[in-house]
């Protein structure tokens, strides 16, 4: 699996989750929701509490699914764990995008392809890396704590794309982002889309985020309150008020 | 001047290997958030080891260190997943189950020993590690000690480049940042614990042998060890891992000289009262890199 150009886009592996009821410690977060992964990025918008985290989280494998099922184009990965499903070609970027700060920006580079067992790939990969975001080149060797709150962005980026993954699920990479920072982060984002790789996006800042989206839902209280492209939604005016408080 | 700098070499050998002892209980507590209250025992039983293993093959104590290493790394890798059950699973301060498993697991080790052997010491058989080398104007030092600190700096140096110069080393200190992050990653989060602590337990079960070749192999002797460590760590300032090979020194200097020039009775007055200045003075160690004790 090496990262594929725009023109592939359209034969990328769909992640399907149908159907997930899950939670925590018995209680029950979600009560059966199914989404899928759209061409481009696909955004989960919902108020607190609504379980997008722990949505999230069940399709990566943090969270067990209690039932209902998860595929990756013929595979079925309901049940992998969050090793196995970077594995599968789905990486994920934790929240506020979650480098390693003791560690230099190489070392967090080849985190990224850990289960990527041909150096020569490796390589491929973090040349592709470079080029993507060529501002990495002189902070190879630096701390990654070290480095600007866009730059850390980037490192993340570069760090999924090391795994080598066609599908990017992102916990609000935006969090701990100055404000000011926030488009230029979603705006890396299109470097991952541009390569055709599918997103799902979990964002608190609904108006930048909408920006990018390709598809829409909108969960609240553990179920889908709408599915659709962003200019259905437009339609859908009481939608966008109550859920996430756009007038 | 010439017993003082005798002394000063001395400290620093014995330093050598209690670095051994504590940079593998400091990772320990990194990656598996474990506070191993066992460390001092693995010391005991590769000391025990060293001289049963060592006299059962009428070879040298010197000889046997691989297999022990091996012997110790085989029950570390066994005694981890226990640990991740009492960590993982669903309780209250795991942190607090864990160590009171390994509360457990200490007594079993001394028990165990002496029941196996009674309460005597045991002799670690060695003809290699004895006499003395001669360094011309400072004195005679006992082979011995000179071999323990050149292992305990040698184990230590790959025991550190394992860790910052291969990929099993990432995972292991990825795990100690983040854990969460690191499974994000692809890390096997089990199999690497199981990696370190089989690692630590494998270590400080070497550093025994060697502890035992100089002082002879004691079913008491831990307990010194287990306090031993937790006075680098925290002199090291908690999570920072060369800081170890500083409070290793520190901790070998001062007994040699408080042996000389005081008493040795006054050793563990004087390191705790050294802790807990620390403690007041520099949470993050004597080095001010490690993670605020709170």
């Amino acid at each position: 699996m090496t990262l594929q150009t725009n023109a592939d886009a359209e034969t990328q592996p769909v992640l399907v989750a149908e159907d997930i009821v899950t939670g925590y410690d018995g209680h029950e977060v979600l009560h059966g929701v199914s989404i899928q992964s759209h061409p481009g990025v696909t955004c989960i918008f919902g108020p607190n509490g609504s379980g997008k985290s722990t949505l999230l989280k069940s399709l990566n494998g943090v969270v067990p699914v209690w039932s209902g099922s998860i595929q990756y184009g013929d595979t079925e990965v309901t049940d992998l764990s969050p090793d196995e499903m970077v594995g599968s070609g789905i990486a994920t970027l934790p929240q506020g995008g979650g480098v390693f700060g003791t560690m230099t920006v190489a070392e967090n580079l080849s985190l990224g392809a850990f289960t990527v067992d041909d150096p020569t790939v490796v390589e491929e990969r973090k040349a592709e890396v470079l080029e993507a975001f060529p501002a990495l080149e002189d902070k190879l060797d630096a701390k990654a704590k070290s480095l600007s709150g866009g730059q850390q962005m980037m490192v993340s980026l570069g760090r999924a794309m090391m795994t080598g993954a066609d599908t990017y699920l992102m916990d609000e990479p935006s969090a701990g982002l100055a404000p000011t920072l926030v488009d230029d982060a979603f705006d890396l984002l299109e470097t991952l889309v541009d390569r055709g790789a599918r997103i799902i996006l979990i964002e608190q800042n609904v108006v930048a985020a909408l920006r990018l989206a390709d598809y829409i839902y909108i969960l609240a209280e553990g179920d889908l309150q709408f599915e659709g492209t962003p200019s259905e939604l437009g339609q859908q005016e009481d939608l966008m008020e109550l859920y996430l408080g756009i007038e | 001047m010439d017993l003082f700098i005798q002394t000063l070499i001395n400290g620093l050998l014995l330093g050598g290997i209690y670095i051994s002892v504590g940079i593998g209980f400091a990772l320990v507590f990194g990656v598996l958030e474990v506070i191993d209250f066992a460390v001092g025992e693995y010391v005991m039983v590769g000391a025990f080891a060293g001289s049963v293993l060592a006299a059962g093959l009428g070879i040298d104590a010197l000889f046997v260190v691989p297999l022990v290493f091996v012997a110790f790394y085989a029950i570390g890798f066994f005694v981890q997943p226990f640990l991740h059950h009492v960590t993982t699973s669903n309780v209250p301060m795991p942190i607090l189950m864990a160590l009171v498993f390994t509360f457990g697991v200490a007594f079993f080790a001394r028990g165990g020993i002496l029941t196996t052997f009674g309460p005597n010491t045991r002799e670690v058989p060695t003809s290699i590690a004895t006499g003395g080398v001669t360094v011309s104007a400072i004195g005679t030092f006992p082979v011995a000690r000179v071999l323990t600190g050149i292992f305990g700096i040698v184990a230590v140096a790959a025991f550190l480049y394992y860790l910052y110069n291969t990929k099993g080393g990432l995972a292991i200190r990825a795990i100690a940042e983040d854990r969460t992050d690191a499974r994000l990653m692809g890390i096997n989060i089990a199999r690497y614990q199981s990696v370190a602590y089989g690692m630590y337990a494998g270590l400080t079960a070497t550093a025994g042998v060697f502890i035992g070749i100089i002082f002879a192999a004691d079913p008491g002797m831990g307990m010194q060890y287990t306090a031993f460590a937790f006075f680098m760590v925290v002199l090291a300032g908690m999570g920072y891992l060369p800081g170890i090979i500083v409070s290793g020194l520190v901790l070998g200097v001062a007994q040699a000289m408080f042996s000389t020039y005081v008493s040795g009775a006054w050793v563990f007055f004087v390191l705790f009262a050294l802790v807990y200045v620390v403690l007041l003075v520099s949470p993050q160690g004597i080095l001010g890199r490690g993670e605020p004790v709170s």
